[in-house]
């Protein structure tokens, strides 16, 4: 089934629209169609979620003896200076 | 800016955590992302005199951290090749810019629910190297495709269809993740709405 053409920019743009990348026009523009489409809001939806999905899995910490490590590091380089 | 004004090494210092985390995703183990990190700072200091205080650190820092890893670590990591992924993605891009119909796209949408930390974890972890890095310096660290761009040495062009491609491919592995955990009503959605929905034309 074809789709509208502004689906079709839409959907090619979604992932520049949810990392916050395009210019204001496109930005504007792309949100009012995900706003008056429903399957293309629901492609977004999904995608969006995926992202936070993603971004909660981050933060870990550097183990304590890494940092103790690298200060070593750095300080045989001082040193070497 | 004066190297009086800027402390390097503390400004440096205050990624570590940050550098610990993508080390992580690069090797797939704690010990060699560990010595990853360390091996990043021993470059980092040692080309402290090439870093332009008021530039981007944080991507500075990375980009070397990506060079160390492609010189030491990858050779002996055996990663499938990166055309097994690409050929996985040719047909699903090809998908890609259609609709889902909507009963089987909130059944994803509530499916996905249903996933913990460690299954987007191990899902991202599948992905071959470029997809999952581009995905994570984005989603994760919120770096701009710009600034991809630069630390993974490559066209912003380049980033972008990482980006779309590794995206693609995580969806999949997360719609397979959900399947497995029992969500069986995806199924039933799909049998439900059996035609597209296309309204709002």
């Amino acid at each position: 089934m074809a789709h509208k053409a502004e689906c079709e920019e839409a959907l090619d743009r979604l992932f520049e629209y949810i990392d916050n990348e395009l210019p204001d026009d496109e930005l504007i523009r792309i949100g009012e169609h995900l706003k008056s489409c429903p399957p293309c809001e629901a492609e977004h939806k999904i995608n969006e979620k995926i992202k936070r999905m993603v971004h909660s899995t981050g933060g870990e910490v550097a183990p304590g003896d890494l940092r103790s490590r690298v200060l070593a590091t750095i300080r045989e380089a001082r040193t070497v200076e | 800016m004066t190297a009086t004004d800027f402390d390097f090494e503390t400004e440096a210092l205050s990624f570590m955590d940050q550098l610990y985390a993508a080390a992580l995703r690069m090797t797939r183990n704690g010990a060699d992302a560990e010595d990853l990190v360390q091996e990043t700072y021993a470059k980092a200091f040692a080309a402290q005199a090439r870093f332009t205080p008021g530039t981007n650190l944080k991507a500075w820092l990375y980009r070397i951290q990506t060079n160390a890893f492609i010189n030491t670590y990858r050779k002996k990591q055996r990663e499938p090749k990166r055309s097994d992924a690409e050929q996985v993605e040719d047909w699903q891009l090809a998908a890609a810019a259609e609709h889902t119909s909507s009963g089987l796209a909130s059944a994803e949408d509530a499916a996905l629910d249903s996933l913990g930390d460690d299954e987007v974890k191990q899902a991202l972890s599948e992905l071959s190297e470029d997809f999952r890095m581009a995905v994570y310096l984005s989603d994760v660290e919120g770096f701009a495709y710009k600034e991809i761009a630069e630390i993974m040495d490559t066209p912003v062009g380049t980033v972008m269809s990482r980006l779309h491609r590794g995206r693609k491919l995580l969806r999949e592995k997360l719609k397979d993740y959900a399947a497995e955990r029992g969500v069986k009503d995806h199924k039933a959605a799909a049998k439900k709405t059996g035609k597209e929905v296309q309204d709002g034309a």
